[in-house]
């Protein structure tokens, strides 16, 4: 007695295989993944964008470099500008453009299909997405920091609030980064949506409403440069505490895999026929 | 024995599926078979045909019923693409990736062992292998359909889903695109094509399933679909510099049911189309007139499909 469903396995593996296929290769996948988002984030557009957003609190840095002993306190100005221009501006910025450009391009001119159709494992898509804008948002970020830390104190570093701020933007941008690639993934206007949600949520309501702070990958990025560095400015006072703020990135960034993933399953994709 | 093999020959099954998007219905109670060979999906647009293909591609989930691709669901997970792959309407490809290297990059995901060798076989199959280091953006429409096959077939799947496959080809590329397709069928693939167009279809496959509305209207042997399609009179428009003299003419035509003179020219029902287009020339030439237009009025599918779903 042959079994039915057994034969039609075998016919389809007979015919299958004439072109030999094994495991799919990570390193190929994520080569074949970066090459892709690489082409859709440097764009003309994009990059002004990028640069603009960079050299914003380097600016800063420089007109308070250039009124000498006049401006201040450095550390106090360091914190402010890494706090509004860097973790509630910069870095959730880059990580949108970074996050949405490959994803939410590839879902409306439908190639994301040839993605998709493959055997690649959709959490290996997803991962190497996320970490493409994560390491992108980091380098991006802690260039920001260090070279507006540099400009205003030399290499000097009082209380290591630039070197607490260059390691707190890594985590936060991968956070923002994992945020924003599932953002890419679920709706139709992750660019509109993201914006709205750095402009709102991270922008007002976080510094508005404590109860917020929990949930806010700014006050995250603030809990662990704070936990880096002497600096007692108000910001980084009353935050979320570490151990809190490691937690909720990490869960970002699995969920964002994990949820990724499963909408890969069933692509969103704008018309591919009729 | 026999329901053995007629199951291992069955490479895709649809068992009462149906699938809509909000209100709309767009797949509904289709129950059907795709094996060897190559098969035809015909319809108008916005018949279901590509809600159809991507059903079968595991890409949507049937609101009801069941779809098999070798006995499993294709929405089992990304094992599926092994045996089958989709290639879709939309002519959209990675604009700044060479030919080469968005086929390298689809057998790199699919885990072909000899990425190389598999690109260069499929490039050369569909004639893009002296172009391959071009980036795919400044391809014409042709180039890219064949740049989308030769992705789809680097790893020789043995389900080959083709959504509307022939847009953009001239004709050359469309006997060689058939060619190719057979060639495939020869050893083993089985091809579910969707066109709206009937003469696309009719030179290819030789099943043929027609969608209208999202129901399956029609499925079988394409010479007998044909020739239910043909049963009905067809209704022909011609003007020519003496329309009167010209109906009088063709009244003469054997084929000719009946004919109607309007503003619009002389309108004549016939029961054998081929024939009375080969009458015409020589009934105006008889006549001296000089033919201005010769337009048949039903031809659309969407009138030979209403004419199925009549019967």
């Amino acid at each position: 007695m042959s079994d039915p469903m057994m034969n039609a396995t075998q016919h389809a593996t007979q015919h299958a295989t004439r072109t030999p296929l094994g495991p799919v290769s990570l390193a190929r996948t994520a080569s074949v993944l970066v090459r892709l988002s690489w082409a859709r984030t440097v764009t003309p557009v994009l990059l002004v964008a990028m640069m603009a957003l960079l050299l914003l609190p380097m600016l800063f840095a420089l007109v308070f470099a250039s009124r000498g002993a006049l401006s201040g306190d450095p550390v106090s100005f360091l914190v402010q500008r890494y706090d509004q221009l860097v973790c509630a501006l910069a870095t959730p910025i880059f990580a949108l453009m970074l996050g949405t450009s490959a994803f939410s391009a590839e879902a409306e001119d439908g190639t994301l299909l040839y993605l998709v159709t493959t055997t690649t494992p959709r959490w290996w898509i997803t991962t190497v997405r996320v970490l493409f804008a994560a390491v992108g948002t980091a380098f991006l970020s802690a260039i920001a920091v260090s070279g507006t830390g540099i400009i205003v104190t030399g290499f000097d570093d009082p209380q290591g609030v630039t070197r607490a701020f260059t390691l707190a933007v890594v985590l936060g941008g991968a956070a923002y980064a994992s945020l924003f690639t599932l953002l890419a993934l679920t709706t139709r206007r992750a660019l509109v949506g993201g914006l709205l949600y750095i402009l709102l949520w991270e922008g007002v309501l976080s510094t508005t409403f404590p109860a917020i702070h929990y949930l806010s990958v700014r006050q995250w990025t603030l809990a662990v440069a704070a936990s880096l560095t002497d600096a007692k400015e108000g910001v980084l006072v009353g935050g979320p505490s570490l151990t809190a703020s490691l937690i909720g990135a990490a869960s970002v960034f699995v969920l964002a895999i994990v949820l990724g993933a499963r909408s890969l399953r069933r692509p969103r994709l704008s018309r591919i026929g009729t | 024995m026999s329901t053995s093999t007629a199951r291992a020959d069955t490479a895709l099954e649809f068992e009462h599926v149906s699938h809509w998007y909000g209100d709309v219905v767009a797949v509904n109670d289709i129950s059907c078979t795709v094996g060897t060979g190559i098969t035809g999906l015909l319809g108008p647009n916005g018949a279901g045909k590509s809600t159809l293909l991507q059903l079968a591609a595991g890409l949507l989930v049937p609101a009801s019923g069941a779809v098999r691709v070798y006995g499993a669901p294709p929405t089992n997970g990304p094992s599926v693409y092994r045996h089958v792959a989709l290639v879709p309407e939309r002519e959209a490809l990675p604009a700044m990736m060479s030919a080469r290297a968005f086929v390298a990059a689809r057998a790199a995901m699919l885990g072909v062992r000899d990425v190389r060798g598999a690109v260069d076989r499929a490039l050369a199959l569909v004639e893009l292998d002296t172009v391959a280091d071009r980036k795919v953006g400044g391809f014409s429409k042709g180039m890219r359909q064949r740049a989308k096959l030769a992705a789809a077939l680097v790893h020789e799947p043995s389900l080959v889903l083709l959504d509307e496959p022939f847009n953009g080809l001239d004709p050359r590329q469309r006997v060689h695109m058939m060619r190719l397709l057979e060639e495939r069928v020869a050893e083993g693939t089985a091809v579910l094509l969707s066109s709206h167009i009937l003469e696309e279809i009719e030179g290819v496959a030789n099943r043929i399933l027609v969608m209208l509305s999202g129901r399956l209207a029609a499925s079988g042997d394409y010479r007998t679909l044909r020739r239910l399609m043909t049963d009905q009179p067809h209704t022909v428009r011609v003007r020519s510099s003496n329309d009167r003299t010209l109906a009088s003419l063709l009244m003469q035509v054997p084929s000719v049911l009946s004919v109607e003179l309007s503003s619009e020219g002389v309108v004549v029902r016939t029961t054998d189309y081929a024939a009375f287009a080969r009458a015409v020339a020589p009934a105006a030439q008889h006549g001296q007139l000089t033919l201005f237009e010769v337009e048949a009025t039903d031809e659309s599918l969407e009138h030979v499909f209403a004419y199925l779903v009549a019967r």
